[in-house]
C-alpha cells in the first residue's frame, strides 16, 4: 500500500510498472530529469528516453542504456514518465508549447493509438534505418496513416493467480465460476480494460471477435456478472492485490505473471498459472516524438532494443516479456517460463478505442448494480 | 445576526485598500480561477478514442443523471455514488461525533495535565494520513494477521459454522467458505472513516465543552440530578451548536474521502471521488465528464451548508 493508492488507476491500463516497485517515486516525479553518467558533452550524440518511473526506468538505467551506449556512443538521458496515459497529457501540453520533454516515449497500445489519432504528436519512424524491428512479431509495428509510429518494446502477461495452498491449480477459467470454492475470495481488477473482459470473452465466447460489437460486449459483461458472488476484492492499484494475496484475504485472481513469479520466489503463497485459454499479454511500444531533432539517434536505440540479445537482457533484468520467440533469443526455458506462456490473448484494443465509454459505462452498471 | 456592521468609513490608512485587493487577487487566483476552470471543462466535449474539446454541452449533466445511454435506456449510476458519498460521509460524521463527544466531555473533567497529553497525542494523529490509516485497519481485518485470523484462533468460525449463522454471514458477504470477511464493505469504510475524522471531532468539541461554566453543572447536581441527566439536560443543549457544525463539517470534509473507499468499499457501492477520479485520469481522459461530476459534489455540498444554515437560524429563531 503505497502512495500509489492515491493514483489507482494509473495501473496497467496505461503503464507498466506504476506498481510497488515505483513507491519511491509516488504520484510525483512527472518531471523528474536525471542525466546518466557524465554530463554529455554537446557536440556528443545524445538522446533523451522516457520511461516509467520506480524499479523500470532504474533497471533501464542500470542494465540497458550503458549498453546502448557502449555500442554505439550515443549518451542516453532517462526521463521519467508517470505511466502512459498522464505522459500523453503532459505530451500534448510541450507539444503546444513547442518543446520536446523526451525524443523516445514508451506507450501502452491504446494510447498509442489515441496520440497519433490526435495528430502532431508522434513523428513516423523510418523502418530502413532499424532492421533488427523487423524480427520482432508484425503484431508488435503499429503503423498508423503517417507511417510506422510504434515499436515494441518489450511486453507482459496479466495472469491466472491462486493460492496453492488452498486450491489446486484450474485448469480453466470457468473454474473460477464456481462458487463452492471461490465465494467472496477472488482478487480481479476492477478497471474494465485491464483484459478481464478478455479473458472471459475467449474462455466463453469467440474472443475478440466478440468484443467487437455493443451486443458481444453486452454478453461479456453479463457472464462476468455472474461471478460478482466470487470477488471478494475488485482491486484497482497493484499493490491492493499484492496485499490481499499476501493476506490471504483472496485466493486467487488475475495478477501480473511477472511480478507473482518475484512473490513467489520470496516465499509468498501465490502461482501464476497459463490455463487452457491463455492469458492476456499486453506490450508498451517506443515511440517518437513529433518535432525531436534525434530521428537517427532514435532509430539506433529501437533498432539496438529490437535485437534479441536485447529482448533477452531485459527479460532477465526487468521481467518482461520478449517480442519474439523464445528459439530467436538465447533465454532457457526457466528464464522464459519467469516472463512468458502460452497461449496468449490478445486484447481487443479497437473496441477499447472507440467503443471506450460505452464498455467502461456497461462494465461500471454491471460492478454497481447490487 | 443583523447587528450593525462598523461602516466602511473613508477615514482608512492610505494603502489599505491595495492590500485588500492584493489579497482579494490571492484569493481569486487561488479559489475562484480553479473552480472556474472546472466548471468552464465541465461543458467539454470528449472525442472517443482521442482527448476532448472545448465546447458548451449538457450532456456530461445529462450523463450524471440518466446516463450514457439515454433516451435509449436510462441508468442511474452515478446518483447511486452521489447516494454513497451521503451514506458514509452522514454515517461516519455522526458516528465520529457521538463518540468524540463522551470522549471530550469526560477529558475536560480530567486535570490540566492528562488533558494537555491527550490533546498532543490527538494532534499528532492528525499527521497521519488517510493513507496510514487505510493501511493500518486493512492490515487489523486482514484474514491471515487481523480480526478474521482471531475468529479462526479461538474457534469463533468453527463454532459458527456449529451453530449454523456462518451461512448467514455468507449471505450477507461477509464470510468466505473458509472464514469471516470484513472488508470489502460498509462497515470497514465507515469504520475507517469514524476513525479517520475522530481526532478532527474531538479537537472541535473541546473548546465549547471545556468552556462549559462548571458552577451550571453544580447547580444541577446539588438540586438532585444525576450525572447522566446533568449530561442529557445541561450539557448536551449547552453544546448542541458544536455538535451539530462539527458534524456537519466533518461530512462536508468526508464527501472527498478517496483511498478509504477505494480500498475498502466494493464497487456497486463507491463513490464519486472516486469516478471523478476515473474519469480525469483514466483509460478514457475523459476530463469534462469528470468536471462535471465534480461541480455536482461540489453543488450538493454547498446545497448541504446551506440548508443547515437555515436550519440553525430557523433553530435560533424558535428559541
Amino acid at each position: 500500500m503505497t502512495s500509489r493508492l492515491a493514483t489507482p488507476s494509473l495501473a496497467r491500463s496505461g503503464a507498466l510498472r506504476v506498481s510497488r516497485r515505483s513507491i519511491l517515486k509516488g504520484a510525483a516525479g512527472l518531471a523528474a530529469v536525471s542525466a546518466l553518467g557524465a554530463p554529455a558533452l554537446a557536440q556528443s550524440r545524445s538522446l533523451k528516453i522516457g520511461s516509467y518511473g520506480g524499479y523500470f526506468e532504474n533497471s533501464f538505467k542500470e542494465h540497458v542504456y550503458p549498453k546502448f551506449t557502449e555500442a554505439t556512443g550515443i549518451a542516453v538521458e532517462s526521463v521519467t514518465q508517470p505511466n502512459s496515459s498522464d505522459w500523453l497529457v503532459t505530451m500534448q501540453n510541450a507539444a503546444q508549447s513547442g518543446t520536446v520533454p523526451a525524443d523516445l516515449s514508451l506507450y501502452a497500445r491504446d494510447t498509442m493509438i489515441r496520440a497519433s489519432r490526435i495528430g502532431g504528436l508522434l513523428a513516423p519512424l523510418q523502418p530502413a534505418a532499424m532492421p533488427k524491428a523487423e524480427g520482432l512479431d508484425p503484431k508488435f509495428l503499429y503503423t498508423a496513416d503517417s507511417g510506422l509510429v510504434g515499436v515494441g518494446a518489450m511486453s507482459w502477461f496479466t495472469s491466472m493467480v491462486v493460492n496453492p495452498n488452498v486450491v489446486e491449480a484450474p485448469a480453466s477459467w470457468a473454474e473460477f465460476w464456481d462458487p463452492s470454492t471461490y465465494e467472496a475470495s477472488l482478487g480481479i481488477s476492477k478497471l474494465y480494460n485491464s483484459h478481464f473482459l478478455d479473458i472471459a470473452a475467449a474462455t466463453f465466447f469467440d474472443g475478440e471477435a466478440t468484443m467487437m460489437s455493443r451486443d458481444g460486449i453486452v454478453a461479456v459483461v453479463e457472464k462476468v456478472a455472474e461471478l460478482k458472488g466470487n470477488v471478494g476484492l475488485w482491486w484497482s492499484a497493484e499493490s491492493q492485490m499484492e496485499q490481499a494475496m499476501k493476506n490471504e484475504d483472496v485466493i486467487g485472481g488475475i495478477y501480473y505473471h511477472d511480478v507473482a513469479g518475484i512473490m513467489a520466489a520470496e516465499g509468498f503463497p501465490i502461482a501464476s498459472i497459463f490455463p487452457k485459454e491463455g492469458n492476456p499479454q499486453d506490450y508498451g511500444s517506443w515511440c517518437l516524438a513529433e518535432g525531436s531533432e534525434k530521428a537517427e539517434e532514435a532509430a539506433a536505440f529501437i533498432d539496438f532494443s529490437s535485437d534479441p540479445a536485447t529482448q533477452a537482457l531485459m527479460s532477465r533484468m526487468i521481467g518482461t516479456a520478449p517480442l519474439l520467440p523464445q528459439s530467436a533469443t538465447d533465454l532457457t526455458d526457466e528464464e522464459f517460463a519467469a516472463v512468458s506462456g502460452t497461449p496468449a490473448i490478445t486484447p481487443a484494443y479497437e473496441a477499447y478505442l472507440d467503443m471506450g465509454e460505452f464498455i467502461k459505462e456497461t462494465w461500471e452498471k454491471m460492478l454497481a448494480a447490487a | 445576526m443583523t447587528a450593525a456592521r462598523p461602516q466602511a468609513s473613508g477615514g482608512r490608512r492610505p494603502g489599505f485598500g491595495a492590500v485588500q485587493a492584493l489579497l482579494g487577487l490571492v484569493l481569486a487566483a487561488l479559489c475562484v480561477a480553479p473552480f472556474a476552470i472546472v466548471l468552464v471543462v465541465s461543458f467539454g466535449q470528449v472525442v472517443e478514442g482521442a482527448s476532448w474539446r472545448w465546447a458548451l454541452s449538457l450532456e456530461n449533466y445529462l450523463r450524471f443523471f440518466v446516463g450514457l445511454e439515454w433516451p435509449a435506456s436510462t441508468s442511474f449510476l452515478y446518483l447511486q455514488k452521489l447516494w454513497w458519498t451521503l451514506v458514509y460521509a452522514g454515517l461516519a460524521a455522526v458516528i465520529a461525533v457521538a463518540f468524540a463527544f463522551p470522549f471530550t466531555w469526560l477529558t475536560t473533567r480530567q486535570s490540566r495535565r492528562i488533558q494537555t497529553v491527550w490533546l498532543v497525542f490527538l494532534l499528532s494523529s492528525l499527521s497521519l494520513s488517510e493513507v496510514f490509516v487505510v493501511m493500518g485497519w486493512d492490515v487489523l481485518l486482514s484474514n491471515r494477521s487481523g480480526l478474521p485470523m482471531v475468529f479462526r484462533e479461538t474457534g469463533l468460525t468453527d463454532w459458527l459454522q456449529s451453530v449454523g449463522w456462518f451461512d448467514t454471514l455468507r449471505d450477507w458477504g461477509m464470510a468466505t467458505p473458509r472464514n469471516v470477511r470484513f472488508k470489502t464493505s460498509v462497515f470497514a469504510t465507515v469504520l475507517t472513516m469514524s476513525y479517520l475524522v475522530f481526532p478532527y471531532a474531538v479537537i472541535l468539541l473541546y473548546p465549547a465543552l471545556s468552556r462549559l461554566d462548571p458552577a451550571m453543572l453544580e447547580a444541577a447536581r446539588t438540586m438532585g440530578a444525576r450525572p447522566f441527566t446533568v449530561i442529557r439536560t445541561v450539557v448536551l443543549p449547552a453544546a448542541r451548536l458544536p455538535l451539530t457544525g462539527a458534524a456537519l463539517l466533518l461530512f462536508v470534509y468526508l464527501l472527498g474521502a478517496y483511498v478509504v473507499v477505494s480500498v475498502f468499499a466494493d464497487p456497486a457501492r463507491q463513490t464519486l471521488t472516486i469516478t471523478i477520479y476515473e474519469s480525469v485520469r483514466g483509460a478514457t481522459l475523459n476530463a469534462p465528464f469528470g468536471a462535471a461530476q465534480a461541480v455536482i459534489l461540489l453543488l450538493t455540498a454547498g446545497g448541504f451548508l446551506l440548508a443547515s444554515l437555515r436550519l440553525s437560524r430557523l433553530a435560533e429563531a424558535k428559541a
